[in-house]
Order: C-alpha cells, then sequence, then structure tokens
C-alpha cells in the first residue's frame, strides 16, 4: 500500500499539470544562420500551437514584454512573424498565469563566419567545412 | 641567396613577434579558443606516383587552438605578429605535404623496363621513399566580401629538402542559409630543390626501371568545390572535389605516373562545443 502510495506521489511529482502537459508549440524555422555578409537573419517565422483544451492563451518571444497575440476560447492557433534576428531567442506560450510558460521553442541564431581570418585558413582537410 | 634571405627574414620577423607573447590575453567570452570535430564519410585522395595506392579518407579530425597570437591548427603551429583590418600574418611551422603519397607506395615484380621492353628476368621494384621535411614559412590572410585570399612562403628548415615553395588561394564562399558553397583555386611554386627532392630520381635510386630523374622548378595549380549543408548547430554534411596539377617537372619524372591528384570526400561532420 505504501509503495502504491511512494509510486503515485512519484508520477504526479513527475507529470506536468494536464494544461502544460497538452500543450504543443512548434516553429519553422528553428535554426537561422548568419556569417559575415550577412549578420542578421531575416526571417518569416511560423508560429503554430496547439492545446489539449480550450482556454486563453497568449504567444510571447523575448523581443517584447508584451504577447505577440492572445486567443481566447480557443485549442489551437498559429502566427506568421517576420523578424530580423541577430542572436538566439525563444517563442513561448503560457495560460492565464503569464509567469508559467506551457511550452517554448528556441530559435538557434548561428553565426558562421569568425572575425578571425586564421580559422578559414586553408589546412590538408579535404573535408574542410564551417 | 634567396634561401638565406628567407632564413633572415623569418628569423626577423619571429624576433618582432617575440614580445606579443607577453601580451597574450584571457581567454575570448564570445568564442571558444578550441575548434574541435570530426568528419565521418568515403573519399578519397588519388596518388599520382607508380605503384602506388590511393589515399582513403573515412574519418578526419579537425583540432585546432587559436589564442590571440599563438595557434594549432592540425599540426601546424603558428605565431601571428599581425592582425589588422586588411590582414593577418604568421609564422608558421609546418610539416610538408608533399611526402604523403610516398607512404602508399607497393613492392612488386617488375618484368619491363622502364621503354616497355621485357626484361630476361623480373626484378624488385618500390618507388623510393621520402622523408618528411619540417618547414618554417610566413603566411599571409586577407579577405572581405570578395572572397578570401592566402600566401605563404615556407623553407626547409630541417635540412631534408632544402628548398621552398610559394602558394596562393583564393576562395569564394556563398551561403543561403543552410547551403554553403565554396569553390577556390590557386598556385604553387615549387623550388628546384623541393621538386627534385621528392620528385627525382638518384642515380643510387635508378636501375632498369626508373632512370635517374632531375627535376627542375615547377608550378602547381589547384581547383576544388565544396558543397555543405548545416544540419543543425553541430551536424554539417559536406560533399568536397579538388583537383591538383603537378608541375611538368614533376609530372615527368619516371616515379610518377599521373599529372594529377583528384580528391573527393562527402560525408557528415560534427564540431563538438559550438
Amino acid at each position: 500500500m505504501m509503495r502504491l502510495l511512494a509510486l503515485s506521489l512519484l508520477v504526479m511529482a513527475i507529470t506536468p499539470t494536464a494544461q502544460a502537459d497538452d500543450m504543443k508549440l512548434s516553429v519553422k524555422p528553428l535554426l537561422c544562420i548568419t556569417d559575415n555578409r550577412n549578420e542578421v537573419c531575416e526571417m518569416s517565422f511560423l508560429v503554430v500551437w496547439e492545446s489539449g483544451e480550450r482556454g486563453y492563451y497568449c504567444l510571447f518571444n523575448d523581443y517584447g514584454e508584451a504577447p505577440m497575440r492572445c486567443w481566447n476560447e480557443e485549442r489551437e492557433g498559429r502566427l506568421s512573424d517576420d523578424r530580423a534576428v541577430r542572436e538566439t531567442f525563444s517563442f513561448w506560450m503560457t495560460g492565464t498565469d503569464t509567469a508559467d510558460r506551457l511550452a517554448e521553442v528556441s530559435v538557434e541564431v548561428l553565426r558562421m563566419d569568425s572575425d578571425d581570418r586564421r580559422r578559414k585558413r586553408r589546412t590538408r582537410h579535404v573535408w574542410d567545412i564551417n | 641567396m634567396l634561401r638565406q634571405l628567407i632564413r633572415l627574414a623569418l628569423l626577423l620577423i619571429a624576433f618582432l613577434a617575440a614580445p606579443c607573447l607577453a601580451d597574450e590575453e584571457a581567454e575570448d567570452a564570445q568564442e571558444s579558443r578550441w575548434r574541435l570535430g570530426a568528419a565521418l564519410g568515403y573519399g578519397i585522395r588519388s596518388n599520382p606516383l607508380v605503384q602506388s595506392d590511393d589515399i582513403p579518407i573515412v574519418v578526419d579530425l579537425d583540432i585546432a587552438w587559436f589564442g590571440e597570437h599563438i595557434f594549432f591548427d592540425n599540426g601546424d603551429l603558428g605565431l601571428t605578429f599581425a592582425d589588422n583590418n586588411a590582414l593577418t600574418a604568421s609564422v608558421v611551422a609546418r610539416i610538408n605535404s608533399d611526402r604523403v603519397f610516398f607512404g602508399n607506395t607497393d613492392r612488386r615484380f617488375v618484368d619491363f623496363d622502364i621503354t616497355g621492353a621485357p626484361l630476361a628476368e623480373a626484378i624488385e621494384f618500390k618507388p623510393p621513399d621520402r622523408d618528411y621535411a619540417i618547414e618554417l614559412g610566413v603566411e599571409m590572410l586577407t579577405g572581405g566580401n570578395w572572397g578570401a585570399l592566402q600566401l605563404t612562403v615556407f623553407q626547409d628548415v630541417s635540412s631534408t629538402h632544402e628548398g621552398y615553395e610559394l602558394y596562393a588561394d583564393y576562395s569564394f564562399g556563398w551561403r543561403q542559409q543552410r547551403l554553403y558553397v565554396e569553390p577556390s583555386f590557386g598556385l604553387s611554386y615549387k623550388s628546384a630543390e623541393l621538386n627534385n627532392y621528392y620528385w627525382g630520381v638518384t642515380p643510387e635510386e635508378a636501375g632498369a626501371v626508373a632512370l635517374p630523374y632531375e627535376a627542375d622548378a615547377g608550378l602547381n595549380w589547384h581547383a576544388r568545390f565544396m558543397v555543405g549543408y548545416q544540419l543543425d548547430r553541430r551536424w554539417a554534411i559536406s560533399l568536397v572535389a579538388e583537383y591538383e596539377r603537378l608541375n611538368d617537372e614533376a609530372a615527368a619524372s619516371p616515379i610518377v605516373e599521373s599529372d594529377r591528384v583528384i580528391g573527393w570526400f562527402a560525408g557528415a561532420s560534427y564540431r563538438f562545443g559550438r
């Protein structure tokens, strides 16, 4: 009996709330590459979310404190976001409690060129790639 | 005379650069000093020598460390003495790359001579061996939106071939997000001493199969084309093809059967710590 109780407590501890667990957030693309010629990534991000239950949800990103958009009594939504970025940033969804992130996705900005010319010197590597 | 001048210039540069060592600064938080990677795939680099095997490429490691002035790049040791908006110049010590072909030769019985005429008795023949040479030189790198240019001059300091090499390579990289394309081409002038050490045949090495041969200075040229596709932060796939035309003096050697070196590689590469 005690073992069953302990197992139940463990399951409760590792299982997020139903709302958080049901929230699915996807962003495309997830990787943006910059170099010396294009130091800024100008991309159109498609953000799609889906929740297990209808409710009030808001989409945020690192570029503002205010939500990008909120949906009321919805269980799914999408948004196209045109943006110029230089650094890795995140999109996340919240419910009514905006401090509680239900789902979060990071968009990586990868800088391929270095300011150090020596890193581009020709070596004997046949496969040599950035 | 030229050799002495190059040695003198290198000594002077090393002397001038010495104070830079004391200024070695703390690690840059923005970019790791290390560049560690590995590539797995398949490729081949052809071997121009007679009775030789092509050089397979299955796994290739990339190990480099770049300090403010000192750097190590896959066997090359460098000391950067000038770095500004126009160029980056370093003194570099390296091992000559021509030697690599001589480690992939075969001993075979041959029953015809250099003219193709049959021999009375088959004789054993193996292309002569050559030593690695340690070379010291100056490397200058410059670049911009127009591309990247690498100029080097290297002199043997190990008394192996006692020659020098002048090298120039131009590359232009073009990126469309994950896709990267980089064609490059260049020239390499090999002095008579260098060329003759690696591609010549001494009277002691000569026989019925290979007559004595003395190679003079010559000019190699090369072209390379690389396509890469970045899968994520660390993984990329790449396809590289390389063509090098040996200088006529090397190509005419009796131990050389092809005047070109063709290399290609296709595989996946992983960059640690990015």
